[in-house]
């Protein structure tokens, strides 16, 4: 299977890395032999329809910063045009997010499924913007759409909702998505430190991004509830509809006030088939839902299974390539069926 | 038959206090389960008492003489009546009249506990409260938590 990776930052260099690394496994457990036939980023592309040499890859990316330096197969070509181009399978988007517009990236999907391309993406920002119009398009071209990354990093939320409790009506969705705010509320709880400090901290050790707006007002989750909104309850909106409050209100005293009475101070994003909200919640220290540090965690109320938990790495470059490589897989499955 | 799951205050005399409503009712009690080891998480001692049927009028007015000695009559044949709210509140709490923000919280539910943090004369304070409420109330109460939060700058931190 060929695909053409966009977007070439910390997520598609996990990604190369994790094709790297489980190449061998893929080919013997699902006889998946796995090429890149392009790489794009913001300087070009590298292209090669029998297979770019990853490592070469990822070491001119490292040292000139630009994939259009790969040796001989490097070039200047737009990514819009890579992708119609290029034979390939599968387009792998990961590039830079955008939750107000979605673009350049949808305009990216759009183009995959038009010159029939399955499409695997980690990003919010066009799923939480327009996901109708990217379904439409998929299931138009009858192409394959998957987007588990999207939400919860490595963690499964959106094959699981969708194929492992197939038959379950999810009633309600309840969780951290967004480890940043769970690794600040959980330091200042711990070290009864005020937000900004924390802050200054995560951002010292790269955990909080240089502006860390989208973590901290709560947008990052809102535009994950989103997705789950449309993808899981079959809703049909936009980070706009979202009830939201971020956790920069939050101050060391709130959290013992809270712990006085058994709980714990995280920021929840909730949806159910009418409910949308992000704000932060006061949470028993014995629930499920109280992980600490940079964890995710998701709660799925659903009728037969009763609630289901799921707790993991909700960031981070080969955990979100782990979720992508499994979509990869499952669109090889799909596609060998 | 009607089962009563009672909440208590954890002190002596406060099963035979809760009982003497039912019985100068004249209903009949068929069991009582004092439930010492399942204490509340505000310190409560749950007790299940099971009465004959009885009519609504005189049911209510047992139920209503039951809170009046601070008896909290958390479900009634299984169905949820009262619960305990916990909240946090964050914001200039006392400047914004501390006093007409619980009034107003009174008029729906009740505060039976309030705790104050004042770090700092300008810095925002928190506040931690515990609300009695009716269960079918709670939509009205958060509805109030909204309109207070607006006018007053406050962030009020619900139970998930």
């Amino acid at each position: 299977m060929k695909i053409i990776l966009v977007g070439f930052g910390i997520i598609g260099k996990g990604v190369l890395k994790a094709i790297n690394l489980k190449s061998e496994h893929l080919k013997k457990k699902y006889g998946l032999d796995l090429k890149v036939a392009a790489i794009c980023d913001r300087s070009g592309a590298a292209i090669d329809e029998e297979g770019l040499d990853l490592e070469l890859a990822l070491k001119v990316k490292e040292e000139t910063r630009k994939i259009s330096n790969y040796p001989e197969k490097g070039c200047k070509m737009d990514i819009l045009e890579v992708i119609g181009s290029v034979n390939a399978d599968v387009v792998v988007e990961v590039s830079p997010t955008n939750i107000e517009t979605g673009e350049p990236a949808k305009s990216y999907m759009l183009k995959a499924f038009e010159t029939k391309k399955h499409v695997v993406s980690a990003n919010k920002g066009p799923l939480a913007v327009s996901f109708k119009e990217l379904v439409t398009a998929a299931e138009k071209n009858k192409l394959c759409f998957r987007y588990e990354a999207s939400v919860g990093g490595a963690m499964p939320i959106i094959n699981l909702a969708k194929e492992t409790l197939a038959g379950n009506d999810v009633k309600l969705i309840k969780g951290i998505l967004n480890g940043t705010t769970n690794y600040i509320l959980t330091k200042m709880e711990k070290e009864q430190l005020d937000f900004d400090t924390v802050l200054k901290e995560a951002q010292e050790l790269g955990i909080a991004e240089t502006n860390p707006h989208q973590d901290i007002s709560g947008l990052d989750t809102a535009a994950k509830i989103v997705i789950l909104a449309n993808s899981i309850f079959g809703r049909d909106v936009t980070i706009k509809d979202v009830n939201l409050e971020g956790i920069t209100r939050i101050t060391p005293e709130a959290l013992v006030m809270a712990n006085k009475s058994g709980h714990t101070i995280k920021l929840i994003g909730e949806v159910t088939d009418k409910k949308l909200e992000v704000c932060p919640k006061l949470v028993p220290v014995d629930s499920p839902l109280n992980v600490m540090g940079c964890l995710n965690v998701a709660m799925f109320d659903t009728d037969l299974a009763n609630d289901i938990v799921v707790v993991g790495t909700g960031a981070g470059d080969i955990e979100t390539a782990s979720a992508i490589l499994s979509d990869l897989i499952n669109i090889h499955q799909t596609i060998k069926n | 038959m009607i089962f009563l799951d009672l909440e208590l205050k954890d002190s002596p005399g406060e099963l035979l206090k809760a009982l003497q409503p039912i019985s100068s009712a004249g209903a009949n009690i068929f069991s009582v389960i004092h439930m010492r080891e399942n204490k509340t998480r505000d310190g409560r001692v749950p007790v299940k008492v099971v009465i004959e049927k009885l009519n609504d009028n005189l049911l209510h007015s047992i139920i209503e003489n039951l809170e009046k000695l601070d008896v909290i009559v958390a479900k009634i044949n299984e169905k949820r009546k009262k619960i305990n709210l916990e909240i946090v509140v964050v914001g200039h709490i006392v400047d914004t009249d501390v006093l007409d923000t619980i009034d107003r919280i009174n008029e729906i539910g009740t505060v039976v506990d309030l705790d104050l943090t004042m770090p700092d004369p300008i810095a925002e304070s928190s506040a931690r409260m515990r609300i009695t409420i009716d269960n079918e109330k709670l939509k009205e109460l958060y509805d109030e938590f909204d309109k207070i939060a607006k006018e007053k700058g406050l962030l009020f931190i619900k139970s998930c």
